[in-house]
């Protein structure tokens, strides 16, 4: 188990250097970055006095070397637009992030389960028809014209969810104040439930089909035959037996949704003005604050691959021959 | 039966939260579409942000409506006869937020604290006024006077200052600078009560604040980035007025009977830069547009007002330079759209049309979403010049990393679609974009003589008549002669709530002290 551990470790080690690697060279392909550090009126000596100063001049293998060091001491630049460390400022609007993604990841798997098998006992009838079209049309459906479409009928129409903005819920937690965090869930709760179902819908689609088909499987095989031939219950062969094995794959999914989740966030946040990350990211980007968006992306990819390790870990302690492989 | 108990009660409270978001009576909410960056008045640099910081803090002088300087915190100025020190007089029994007196050694400390480079402030005050105003120092004469001392005489010198937000020396010397960023402590009829990072920010009243009628008791400025979703939230009640209503919405928006368009004229100026730098001069195109005849013919090649109507929605009055009204020199008149006169013009400059139809290529670049539907205009421009036989290649641009490096290096072109904000309080702000010939801001590089000689003479001049005098003739060379395909102010487009009464400035600044529920 543990030269599975140190392997998988080594990996994710080299997936971070590919993410900062990437992310360096395509945010110095725009242009020379001094520019954003001075105001027009500069002169061209001023100019030059900033780019030695910034180190812009040197080779950029060079950058990219320094930017390492940084890295490894937790410094990742100052914030051009907001003047302080870039990553506290994606600290900051991390919990709202993390709230959006872990209600959607829950609406994902929640419902999705329940879909999946439903689908899979009713195979062939119209109740499996109707949740796979609908698992469809969540696969095919942008979330940014499923967020409006939520806005203008939800919203707007009925008047049944708040249209917009934000209650912090994970904040007080954050900060040891779990009665502000009790008292904040219902007024958090409708705010997180359009955006959180936008994000969710495509996962959660695509999980129903995916239990759908392995519960398919599982219940043609000959232990769900043999526990239903034992005289057990319908319920305790579905729930006791079948789903047990069909959830494997379903593991697995976990992990990359969660990844998949986190890059959804970006429209959405801005469709339902979530003051989270995603939003930053999108605010950085237009304003080319490199720090900012090199941070943010980082990040990003640092609980990617942390989830996806621990997932990996937990499967393997599950299905032993995954450390074999 | 319990199921269906516990939906309703869920549906209710889903409803009841929904609607517990709109605004009480005394209270006005506003969307705009970013969050302040800082909240140090020394750092504010966006239009969103000074928005919100104008109503918290005063400043000495305002720009009113019809773009005259009132005073506010100083009842008065005077200009000593070098032109370098401006002295104000300030109006006696002043205060800040936290009840501490605001005398002169408090504006004092507004500029110092914006000046000292220690703080790398790089927001409006620091990275813009002091900068145009050659600013010296600041000296205070006694507790009601101060003297800002600059370098060099400036006729627009006390339109800038007025922009700096004045704030007290005592709470702001006990802050950090991270702390000063995240709030406010304010001189003006609002303080500051909450900011939620990219949500929302709170003000309250000041009762007592005798300079300024504060109508609402609370104000809450959200930010909305996305254009449907503050339109919808304006039509569900939840807002009351919305910046930046895109023009696809306008109908939406005015067919509610929760809200109405109010759409006026803006001050930024959109225009085609024709890039005189010697380096273009290399094409036949862009040899040409160093020449005043072409440049002037290429005036009636494009249909301003059409391009208004059908890309803006909004009717629009062709610009004649690169002053707002009412500062403009009103005996100019608009170029009209004149395809015929601008192929006759083109012909007698010796640029007639070879067999394949074109006279010459040029290339026109400009941002893509940076100005209200600027792709579509310039391919609408590009289309109007190949009309004429002058082939046009246009290429938009990503703004931030692509686009804005061009410009600053004046490398943008030969032809460039730009937008540059202006002002209604004076010519000279509006002109300041071509002060010297290698100036940062004149992008095109354009060196006439009678326009540079106009500036020595208003740096001459004390006396506002000759000065006015001055400025129509610059406006003159600069219509016949300019470096610009003029184009437009591009319209500011608000919504407002029909239970509101306000209407909106040309200037952009969202000013809510004459707002009042109907």
């Amino acid at each position: 188990m543990w030269v599975y551990i140190v392997r998988r470790l080594l990996q994710s080690i080299i997936v971070v250097l590919g993410v900062t690697l990437i992310t360096f060279v395509a945010l110095h392909m725009g242009g020379d970055p001094t520019y954003l550090y001075v105001s027009e009126r500069v002169s061209a000596e001023e100019i030059q006095a900033t780019r030695v100063k910034l180190g812009f001049d040197k080779p950029l293998p060079v950058q990219y070397l320094v930017y390492l060091e940084g890295l490894v001491q937790g410094d990742l630049g100052e914030s051009l637009t907001y003047k302080t460390p870039a990553l506290g400022v994606v600290m900051e609007r991390f919990p709202a992030t993390i709230e959006l993604t872990v209600f959607a990841m829950v609406i994902a798997i929640v419902f999705a389960i329940p879909f999946g098998v439903i689908a899979a006992l009713k195979r062939g009838t119209a109740i499996d028809g109707g949740i796979m079209t609908i698992a469809m049309l969540g696969q095919s459906m942008p979330s940014f014209w499923l967020g409006i479409m939520l806005i203008l009928t939800v919203g707007l129409g009925l008047g049944w969810l708040p249209i917009s903005g934000h209650v912090a819920l994970l904040e007080p937690l954050l900060k040891g104040n779990l009665r502000t965090f009790v008292a904040s869930v219902p007024g958090a709760v409708p705010y997180l439930i359009m955006p959180a179902f936008t994000i969710a819908f495509f996962s959660l689609s695509r999980n129903a089909r995916l239990v759908r088909s392995s519960m398919l499987e599982v219940l043609s095989q000959d232990f769900v035959r043999t526990a239903r031939a034992k005289g057990l219950p319908e319920g305790a062969v579905i729930l006791g037996h079948a789903l047990r094995t069909a959830w494997l794959p379903f593991v697995t999914m976990i992990g990359l949704e969660f990844g998949s989740l986190l890059s959804g966030v970006v429209v959405v946040e801005t469709i339902f003005s979530w003051p989270g990350v995603g939003r930053l990211v999108f605010n950085a980007i237009n304003q080319r604050d490199i720090p900012l968006v090199q941070a943010a992306v980082i990040t990003f990819s640092l609980v990617f691959i942390l989830l996806n390790l621990a997932v990996d870990l937990v499967y393997a302690r599950l299905d032993p021959r995954i450390r074999l492989t | 039966m319990k199921i269906l108990g516990l939906a309703a009660i869920g549906t209710a409270l889903l409803f009841g939260t929904a609607h517990a978001q709109r605004p009480g009576p005394d209270t006005l909410v506003v969307a705009q579409t970013t969050d302040p960056d800082s909240l140090d008045p020394a750092q504010i640099r966006s239009r969103d942000a000074s928005n919100i910081a104008q109503h918290v803090f005063a400043t000495l002088y305002e720009v009113d409506r019809e773009g005259n300087l009132s005073p506010y915190l100083a009842e008065s100025y005077a200009i000593s006869d070098s032109g370098t020190e401006i002295s104000f007089k300030l109006r006696s029994g002043l205060t800040c937020d936290d009840g501490s007196k605001l005398s002169a050694q408090d504006v004092a400390y507004s500029f110092q604290r914006a000046a000292d480079p220690a703080n790398r402030f790089t927001g409006n005050t620091p990275g813009f006024v002091l900068d145009a105003v050659h600013y010296k120092g600041v000296r205070v004469d006694d507790d009601l006077n101060v003297t800002i001392l600059t370098n060099e005489y400036s006729p627009i010198a006390v339109g800038l200052l007025a922009e700096t937000f004045i704030h007290c020396k005592a709470p702001y010397e006990k802050m950090t600078l991270a702390r000063a960023a995240q709030t406010m402590v304010g001189s003006g009829p609002y303080r500051f009560v909450r900011w939620d990072r990219n949500d929302k920010v709170v003000l309250e009243r000041v009762e007592g604040f005798k300079l300024r009628p504060a109508p609402f008791k609370t104000i809450v400025w959200r930010d909305i980035p996305e254009a449907s979703t503050r339109a919808t939230e304006l039509l569900a009640g939840n807002v009351d007025i919305i910046t930046n209503l895109s023009p696809d919405q306008i109908g939406r928006v005015n067919a509610s009977a929760a809200a109405k368009s109010a759409t006026v004229p803006g001050t930024r100026r959109i225009f085609v830069g024709f890039n005189q730098k010697p380096e273009f001069a290399k094409t036949l195109g862009g040899a040409a547009i160093q020449k005043v005849e072409v440049r002037h013919a290429l005036q009636y090649a494009v249909d301003v007002p059409t391009i208004c109507a059908n890309l803006l929605q909004s009717p629009c009055r062709r610009a004649t330079g690169l002053v707002n009204p009412p500062n403009d020199n009103k005996s100019l008149t608009p170029t009209p759209y004149d395809p015929a006169m601008a192929e006759k013009l083109l012909d007698e400059a010796g640029y007639k049309r070879g067999k394949d139809g074109i006279r010459f290529s040029l290339t026109l670049q400009g941002p893509r979403d940076r100005y209200i539907n600027d792709t579509n205009i310039e391919l609408a421009i590009g289309q109007y010049l190949s009309d004429i036989g002058v082939e046009t290649k246009v290429e938009p641009m990503e703004f931030a990393s692509t686009y804005s490096p061009l410009i600053r290096l004046h490398n943008a072109g030969p032809l460039f679609l730009l937008g540059s904000g202006g002002g209604t309080w004076s010519a000279l702000y509006d002109m300041a974009d071509i002060v010297a010939p290698n100036g940062g801001t004149n992008y095109t590089e354009w060196n006439d003589p009678e326009w540079f000689d106009g500036w020595k003479k208003i740096n001459a001049s004390r006396d506002p008549v000759a000065q006015k005098a001055i400025i129509d003739n610059m406006q003159r060379v600069f219509y016949e002669r300019g470096p610009w395909l003029l184009l437009y102010f591009q319209p500011n487009y608000y919504a407002v709530s029909t239970k509101l009464d306000w209407a909106p400035r040309s200037d952009e600044m969202i000013y809510l002290y004459d707002a009042k529920r109907k």
